[in-house]
């Protein structure tokens, strides 16, 4: 058998055992209960087909050992046979729970589950049905290894879109209402999803946008740019930044109360991956205690603030402790930081876990009970004034800081602070031959780490009024790590992105929650095999981990298409 | 045996050279001094009692044999190592125990043998990154951007452009990654990034290796240039001989960790001891 055919079944094999999980701890039940299109397909539904589109996505990745792709027919065949194996594993299960009552083991062996992975059809039908979409859907995703380009990259992204859009139907549509489109709302969404011309719209928008910003848009505006001159071209700046401003000030009112709520929770972690980014995108140095400082800067605020702080209360404002925050952030980073100097690596990712740890021990401890109020926390913490603890009023602090943060650390970057950084994570001992104090630069990557993550754990403290000690577990240092991942570490709009999606998303789809950890880890090690350089990865980063692929993007660089480089690089 | 001129007057070589000069040369025309430097790994000694004087303005070339510690004593000048036991001395300043990036400030640059960029930075930022020691632009400064911080950027990117050209970069390779460019190419960035620093003694571990018979004469003759025109002490680490007797001034022979001999070009050439510690014994007298 050949290798290309191979690895389909295997691939197939992986994906179809993906579905009988997906389905047995009741994720896909749990999804039946939202329609991706009205009328045609449930999210359910579409999981065991979303599934095969990536495992053909997967098999067509295929890379004979001189990493020469293999023929397009071959590649089909592979894509079609994986979804094949996965759809057809999935109609095996049905079978099997339909004559096996195996329900008292798995309560979600249900036949809800048999409706749902039958499309509400019956038996003969339904499996017809699952096994000719997934070999479809695998056949679909090796296709766009096939297709030109442009063409496979508008697809997917048109593909994506649409689900996101389908996803977030109560948020997009109480947006729109919000603005006065209500007819708009009633047009495309419907009953949790798309209405079916809604997702035709989407679909072919999306698809037909990206196709003509990748063969023509993008071309043609960086030559517009190009032949601006030089004041026309910093209007043209002002004007965007400008645009950008007065949307992120209005954006509270735009999206309404609870997604505000979300915005919120989003920004603190931007900024938390802000200030991890320095340390570990720019200084390269991994650091997996970085709940640490957020959780110096939450009980620093909550002590100074809080009336109800148990030995030592000044009620100060948020803003007159701002500065001891800062102050305590500095002392938090030198006492992290000066242990580990010499340690590299492995061995540094390690005491720093140590380090996350002990933090939150100690403010649970019986120890500094007195002072921090162990498990109990401290409550009122008051809000930062002028602002009100209103998910639409607490935004303004928590976006000032951001955009104080992304600026500073744009510029850092780009500075010979940034260049020192670089080089330490290159090759430590050159850099320092080459005249890099490495003891100041890593110290001054973890005092500007720890006053960021001091920072963010402020806002958190103001914005939450209540904390404790188990909010600061090593989740947080885990979180704010993949998300600089996802993102694309070292670049600053990654990092947004990275906690729009891993923090943004799962806060508005609470309604799944319970799955939450099972599809941020499915997530991430999708990620990490298709791009590990993260989604809006930093031109270092690229470079790093697509040595191979380099000739490739060059040639895309040259067309001025490159949409995956971003506007800021380190 | 004792001498104080040897930066400008030939001497008798001297096959065990512990007795070549501890009693000082005049301060100015010793760049670097190192005395009785000796350096143990465990029960491995890999430089014993080296003492080795660079005259100012010299290019003067350390050879011998493969594992004679050439290496290990350029680590020991750059402070990547710190000797077990002897003093170095850089203009009159002992340098045992600073940190590298200390001696780089004092004025001493290098290059390394396995050349080691940043492989994942531009050709202009490994340049720039060589120029940090000179940088004044404090973190504060650079997080607001202050105006003699951007004049100092402008600067100095400027200057990482002036030794691209001079080293003979190509003006359009300075945004690509340093890895990408040719091995040649690749040496030649190596020494623009140590020039950047202004460096008074400039350390150079086989400029020339792996290079083809052209390359290899433009990076001698690059090298005299820089020596001229930028007022520089040169000391390499070779194994090409062409090259050594071509472009030193004074050479010092290492074999087995000790200084083997130290002379003018003609004079190792004729040596037997170094005859024979390259090809064996015999070989001198045949």
């Amino acid at each position: 058998m050949d290798a290309v055919v191979r690895r389909g079944l295997v691939i197939g094999l992986l994906a179809g055992v993906a579905n009988v999980h997906v389905s047995l701890v009741g994720l896909l039940i749990s999804l039946q209960t939202r329609q991706l299109v009205a009328g045609i397909v449930t999210l359910g539904s579409a999981l065991p087909l979303l599934i095969a589109l990536l495992a053909g996505y997967l098999a067509g990745r295929y890379r004979s050992a001189h990493g020469e792709p293999a023929p397009g027919g071959r590649i089909l065949l592979a894509g079609a046979l994986a979804g094949l194996v996965s759809g057809g594993i999935a109609a095996l299960l049905v079978v099997f729970i339909t004559q096996v009552n195996v329900s008292w083991i798995f309560v979600n062996a249900s036949a809800r589950l048999v409706s749902g992975l039958h499309f509400d059809q019956d038996m003969l039908v339904g499996s017809v049905i699952l096994v000719v979409a997934s070999t479809l859907a695998g056949l679909l995703g090796a296709a766009l290894h096939v297709l030109p380009r442009h063409i496979a990259r508008a697809l997917s992204i048109g593909l994506i879109v649409t689900l996101v859009f389908a996803l977030m139907e109560p948020f997009l549509g109480a947006i729109l209402r919000n603005l006065g489109m209500g007819a708009v709302d009633r047009f495309l969404f419907s009953g949790g999803g798309l209405t079916q011309v809604g997702a035709v719209i989407v679909l072919a928008a999306s698809v037909a946008i990206t196709w003509a910003w990748r063969t023509r848009g993008a071309a043609v505006t960086s030559r517009r740019l190009e032949a601006m001159k030089p004041d026309q071209r910093r209007t043209a700046k002002l004007v965007a930044y400008a645009a950008i401003a007065v949307l992120l000030l209005l954006l509270p009112q735009i999206v309404g109360q609870r997604l505000s709520e979300v915005l919120t929770v989003v920004g603190i972690y931007v900024l938390l991956g802000l200030g991890l980014n320095i340390v570990v995108g720019f200084a390269g140095l991994l650091d997996l205690g970085y709940v640490a400082f957020y959780a110096v800067g939450a009980y620093t605020t909550a002590v100074l603030t809080s009336p109800s702080s148990p030995l030592f209360s000044p009620e100060l404002s948020f803003w007159a402790a701002l500065p001891f925050v800062i102050i305590a952030a500095a002392l938090i980073g030198l006492m992290v930081g000066t242990p580990v100097l010499r340690l590299r690596g492995d061995y540094l990712a390690i005491v720093t876990l140590g380090f996350g740890e002990i933090a939150r021990i100690i403010f649970l401890s019986e120890w500094a009970k007195p002072v921090v109020g162990g498990a109990q926390g401290i409550l009122s913490i008051p809000a930062p004034l002028p602002f009100e603890r209103d998910p639409q009023s607490i935004y303004y602090p928590i976006l000032i800081f951001c955009v104080i943060a992304a600026l500073g650390a744009v510029s850092l970057a780009n500075s010979r602070v940034g260049r020192a950084w670089n080089a330490m994570r290159e090759d430590e001992s050159v850099a320092e031959a080459t005249g890099v104090s490495t003891v100041k630069y890593k110290l001054l990557a973890f005092g500007l780490g720890a006053a960021f993550g001091c920072l963010s754990g402020a806002l958190f403290a103001a914005k939450i009024g209540t904390i404790f000690p188990n909010s600061f577990d090593i989740l947080v240092s885990i979180n704010a790590l993949a998300l600089i991942i996802l993102g694309g570490m070292g670049n600053i709009f990654g990092v947004v992105l990275g906690a729009a999606v891993l923090v943004g998303l799962p806060e508005l789809l609470r309604e799944f929650s319970e799955y939450r950890l099972l599809i941020y880890g499915a997530v991430l090690v999708v990620m990490m095999i298709l791009r590990p350089e993260g989604l809006l990865p930093s031109r270092t980063r690229r470079a790093e981990l697509h040595e191979r692929e380099d000739e490739e993007e060059q040639f895309d660089d040259e067309a001025g298409v490159d949409t995956a480089r971003p506007l800021v690089s380190t | 045996m004792t001498d104080s001129t040897h930066a400008t007057t030939p001497e008798p070589v001297t096959p065990h050279a512990h007795t070549h000069g501890s009693a000082g040369a005049p301060a100015g025309d010793v760049i670097l001094s190192a005395r009785n430097v000796t350096m143990r790994f465990g029960g491995l000694i890999a430089n014993r009692d080296v003492n080795f004087d660079i005259p100012r303005g010299g290019i003067v070339s350390l050879i011998g044999p493969n594992g004679a510690g050439k290496t290990t004593f350029f680590n020991q000048l750059t402070g990547m190592l710190i000797p077990t036991s002897g003093d170095i001395a850089f203009q009159g300043q002992s340098i045992v125990g600073m940190a590298p990036n200390e001696i780089v400030a004092l004025g001493i640059g290098r290059t390394f043998q396995n050349i080691r960029l940043f492989g994942n930075m531009t050709v202009l930022n490994n340049v720039m990154v060589g120029r940090h020691v000179r940088l004044k632009a404090g973190w504060w400064a650079s997080l607001l951007k202050l105006p003699h911080v951007r004049r100092e950027e402008a600067e100095t990117r400027q200057r990482a452009r002036e030794l691209l050209d001079l080293v003979g970069l190509k003006r359009n390779y300075e945004d690509d990654w340093a890895k990408n460019l040719p091995y040649g190419d690749q040496r030649r960035l190596e020494l623009a990034r140590a020039l950047a620093s202004d460096p008074k003694l400039l350390l150079l571990d086989e400029p020339t290796a792996g290079m083809n018979p052209g390359e290899t004469a433009r990076m001698t003759a690059l090298i005299k240039r820089l020596r001229d025109e930028l007022n520089l002490t040169v000391l390499l680490i070779e194994h090409d001989m062409k090259v050594v007797m071509g472009i030193s001034e004074r050479i010092t022979v290492l074999d087995h960790g000790e200084l083997l001999a130290e002379g003018r070009p003609e004079e190792i050439r004729s040596n037997p001891a170094v005859i024979e510690a390259y090809l064996g014994k015999g070989a001198a007298s045949a």
